[in-house]
């Protein structure tokens, strides 16, 4: 046996020593969202430039700051952050600014560039790069199409025990909000303790509450047929599985969430990172973002559109996105206080 | 009460086959979900599991902490149960207790212990960390398992030969290592089974190199799909044929 | 220098690499992680202590020690359910089926510990979901008019860890019930008792051992369990390893998770401390 464990050691032994040899010289370290981690996406970059891109998954600005917090200067090159988090991160000094000019910003939606939002002392740290919506998805063989067009309709109880919450605080607190009218910008501690009665009744109703896998599982399967929070990204890959699955954003509103790339302060490599970020807003690279194996969304740069088949685009309802940007709203931006206050809240929900 | 027994047996096998059947079934899917109704084989998802850079990567790397790391904790243990075989140390049962210790505490609470002390002195997360939290918890299984194979004629041997003036590495490798060969071999391969399988502790200490189960749980999160039961039978096939292997070889000489 | 001091030296050096192992990586870790329990966040940033208020939180905000009260009802129904289960398994395979065939039955009885342990629940997933196996088989036969939802409850967390345990189980009764000599049987038959009575009054006492290592095993490892409740569970209730890693995951609060630790630690060790007359840890 021993001699089979060796042999075997010897095999997994070499097979690593043949991948070191064909790494690039050159490593650049980005801490991402899942749709980064696709090969379809970072080979051609890496082919190009001789490098190797070295990934690290998280979900949620908190986790990301905090695995930002535990590394050493020049750990991290780049990074993908919700658009709405830049200024906030780059206040705190995790990002470097990008340099003057050096990326061209002119063909993103309007509505989701903020450039506003990115922007600290006149210096730009972030980028748009996709969008997409948090809003409803629901499966419209089992629901009747116009009653998604209030959120109401998942308080009326007509739908209890049909319903999953996709597990993610901020994106679902926000619907709750604009259910009750609370706009996103206005989501302050004291308008959160106004949700808590319909967030619980939400939950009461609802069968669980789940990750991207378990929300795709319950909808694709017919265990649930209304997913809150739900939107293209959860829906686009299964549309060949299941053509009735369908999302709208109803009359009160939806949630647009945007994913911008910056740059990690302290990165030794600020051409490469800057070349990379480069590549990601480029139409081919934004073609390849926008339907990314993880999830698909729309792709920030315009110019993505002549890259994209007439068929992608029709899963990612290119031609609608005027009508819909314009009734959706951007994220909440809670201040440390609130997000805790949110952080609370949801753990409760999930526990009672 | 005889029919009662199969009867038994025959649910509790159905209960402890099922999910493996169905995972190996719908791993052939035609179309993206892993449930029922089955549309017919495919081959097309180990088609792209064994095209997946990542996660034969992860293969590679969960082979490598699994094998160094048992190696290590097999050496640490047979050196601490060959030194407590010698003599009685004062404070031994004590000594024993802490070596013991981690084999009685989760997995999670090692982990988690392990990242704030690497946080802390500075060290980051990698394949390496993962190989010295696996250390940890194979280590006790090592030293109860070749402590339990050292009895009174191991120990005789082991006087005779070091009053015969042996020196003590003789001693250690050339008596006593050949005499528990076969305990050796069985902790080496508990060891490697553990840490190949381990997940949470390889989850919080790996950053860009991960192990197996670390990658398999990031696929799962990020979608359904039945390359998710493709590596998970692939797993098990290997695994599978290892074991009756093993198995037969060990029964072989068993029975020779 | 006499004989026995020098061997007592080289004892102890054969011993110290394994121990300063197990200092350096397990004593000195849970040191830093008990000091960091003491702490508390600020905004992002740790205020180190010590002060109690992690400990003050955990059992006055009523999420998290209801994480305590679901471990433990989840882990004591699934130790109890799985010796229940594992017991007569274990017995028939040691006692009932033919000898050549034994071990091929207790190979086939732990053939799943070979799947991944990630795999192992997701699977259980897609067998106990509305569309699954089991509810299509229930439904189509008639048995029941609508599927019942067993997926994303703590049905599913229990079935899920059952099928692990039961396995684990079965092993350890098992290689105690071939320990026994067949002759205790055999005396208390002779002595008249019925074959119930010799498994009630002989063979069960005498594989306490055995269940009582298998038992506790079961308890340290389904308490610390992150990977079946989040699978199979469906957020409907958090498991204490859950709230640990939504600490880490969602917030970086490392006091709070350490904290948390810490009672998860307290709990096995208090499981320890009652098993342990029948434990043999060091003999396994």
């Amino acid at each position: 046996m021993t001699f089979r464990m060796q042999t075997l050691g010897l095999a997994a032994f070499g097979g690593l020593l043949s991948t070191t040899a064909l790494q690039a010289a050159e490593n650049l370290n980005a801490l991402i969202w899942c749709d980064h981690a696709d090969a379809a996406l970072l080979e051609p970059f890496e082919k190009a430039h001789d490098v190797r891109v070295n990934v690290k998954e998280y979900e949620g600005t908190a986790a990301g700051l905090t695995i930002l917090e535990q590394s050493r200067p020049g750990d991290w090159d780049v990074m993908v952050i919700d658009g709405v988090d830049v200024a906030r991160a780059a206040e705190a000094g995790f990002l470097a600014p990008l340099p003057e000019g050096a990326i061209d910003t002119s063909g993103t939606f309007r509505e989701v560039a903020l450039a506003d939002a990115m922007t600290v002392d006149g210096k730009l740290y972030g980028v748009t790069e996709k969008y997409g919506y948090n809003t409803i998805a629901y499966n419209k063989a089992a629901v009747d199409p116009e009653d998604m067009k209030s959120l109401k309709s998942l308080w009326s109880g007509k739908y209890d025990g049909k319903i999953a919450i996709y597990d993610y605080y901020m994106p679902v607190l926000g619907i709750v909000g604009l259910a009750e009218g609370v706009d996103t910008a206005d989501l302050d501690a004291a308008a959160l303790d106004a949700l808590r009665d319909p967030l619980m009744k939400l939950r009461a109703a609802s069968r669980q509450v789940s990750d991207v896998v378990g929300s795709q599982t319950a909808l694709a399967t017919g265990e649930v047929d209304v997913l809150v929070g739900g939107g293209e990204w959860l829906t686009a890959v299964l549309n060949a599985e299941n053509p009735d699955l369908d999302w709208t954003i109803p009359e009160e509103g939806g949630l647009v969430w945007t994913q911008s790339i910056a740059m990690v302060e302290g990165t030794e490599k600020p051409d490469l990172a800057v070349e990379f970020i480069k590549y990601i807003l480029s139409p081919e690279g934004q073609a390849r973002l926008a339907t990314s194996s993880c999830y698909w969304g729309m792709p920030a740069n315009k110019a993505a559109g002549e890259v994209l088949t007439d068929d992608q685009k029709s899963v990612l309802r290119w031609d609608e996105q005027e009508g819909y940007l314009a009734r959706a709203q951007l994220y909440p931006v809670p201040d440390a206080e609130t997000d805790t206050a949110m952080q609370d809240l949801w753990t409760d929900m999930l526990q009672n | 009460m005889r029919y009662l027994s199969w009867a038994y047996l025959a649910v509790m096998f159905g209960f402890i086959l099922l999910p493996v059947a169905v995972l190996v079934v719908f791993s052939f899917q035609d179309g993206r979900l892993p449930v029922p109704p089955f549309n017919g084989p495919t081959t097309e998802w180990y088609a792209k599991v064994l095209g997946d850079r990542d996660l034969m990567a992860a293969l590679g790397n969960s082979m490598l902490v699994a094998l160094l790391s048992s190696a290590v904790a097999l050496a640490l243990g047979f050196l601490a149960a060959a030194g407590f075989a010698q003599t009685r140390l004062p404070g031994g049962a004590l000594m024993r207790g802490l070596i013991i210790a981690p084999m009685t505490v989760s997995y999670l609470i090692i982990g988690l212990g392990l990242l704030q002390m690497f946080n802390w002195a500075g060290v980051r997360p990698s394949l390496m960390a993962t190989g010295i939290g696996h250390v940890v918890i194979n280590l006790p299984l090592c030293f109860a398992i070749l402590s339990a194979a050292i009895g009174a004629p191991q120990k005789s041997a082991l006087k005779a030969a070091r009053d015969l003036g042996a020196g003590e590495a003789q001693v250690l490798l050339l008596i006593l290592a050949p005499m528990i060969a076969p305990s050796l071999a069985a902790a080496f391969f508990l060891s490697f089974t553990f840490s190949w399988d381990e997940f949470i502790i390889a989850f919080l200490l790996t950053r860009f190199d991960v192990t197996l189960p670390v990658e398999i749980w990031s696929m799962l999160r990020s979608g359904l799909s039945p390359e998710t039961n493709a590596v998970g039978s692939l797993v098990f096939l290997v695994s599978v044929l290892l074991v009756v292997t093993l198995e037969l070889a060990l029964f072989r000489k068993a029975s020779k | 220098m006499s004989i026995e001091r020098t061997e007592k030296r080289l004892g102890a050096g054969l011993a110290a690499p394994a121990l300063l192992w197990t200092g350096a990586f397990f004593v000195l870790p849970f040191a830093a992680m008990v000091w960091m329990s003491l702490g508390h966040l600020e905004g992002r940033t740790v205020v180190p202590g010590p002060d109690l208020g992690t400990y003050a939180r955990i059992f006055t905000d009523p999420s998290l020690y209801k994480g305590i009260r679901v471990s433990l009802e989840i882990t004591a129904t699934v130790t109890v359910l799985s010796v229940l289960l594992a017991w007569p398994l274990a017995w028939i395979i040691a006692t009932r089926v033919p000898a050549r065939w034994r071990r091929l039955a207790l190979l086939l009885a732990v053939l799943p510990f070979w799947t991944s342990y990630v795999v192992r629940s997701y699977s259980w997933a897609l067998v106990l979901g509305e569309k699954g196996v089991i509810m299509n088989a229930l439904t189509g036969l008639g048995i029941l008019a609508e599927p019942v939802q067993i997926l994303a409850t703590r049905a599913a967390t229990v079935i899920g860890f059952t099928h692990f345990f039961v396995m684990l189980l079965t092993l350890t009764i098992y290689s105690n019930l071939v320990q026994l000599s067949p002759n205790y049987a055999r005396a208390a038959e002779d002595l008249g008792a019925s074959r119930w009575q010799v498994i009630r009054l002989v063979i069960l006492p005498l594989t306490l051992p055995g269940v009582m290592t298998g038992a506790f095993l079961t308890f340290v490892l389904c308490i610390g369990d992150y990977i079946t409740p989040q699978i199979l569970g469906g957020n409907n209730e958090l498991s204490l390893p859950q709230l640990i890693m939504l600490q880490l995951g969602r917030r970086g609060d490392y006091p709070l998770a350490s904290g948390l630790s810490v009672v998860l630690m307290v709990m096995v060790t208090l499981a320890y401390a009652a098993c342990a007359r029948w434990l043999k840890m060091e003999r396994v």
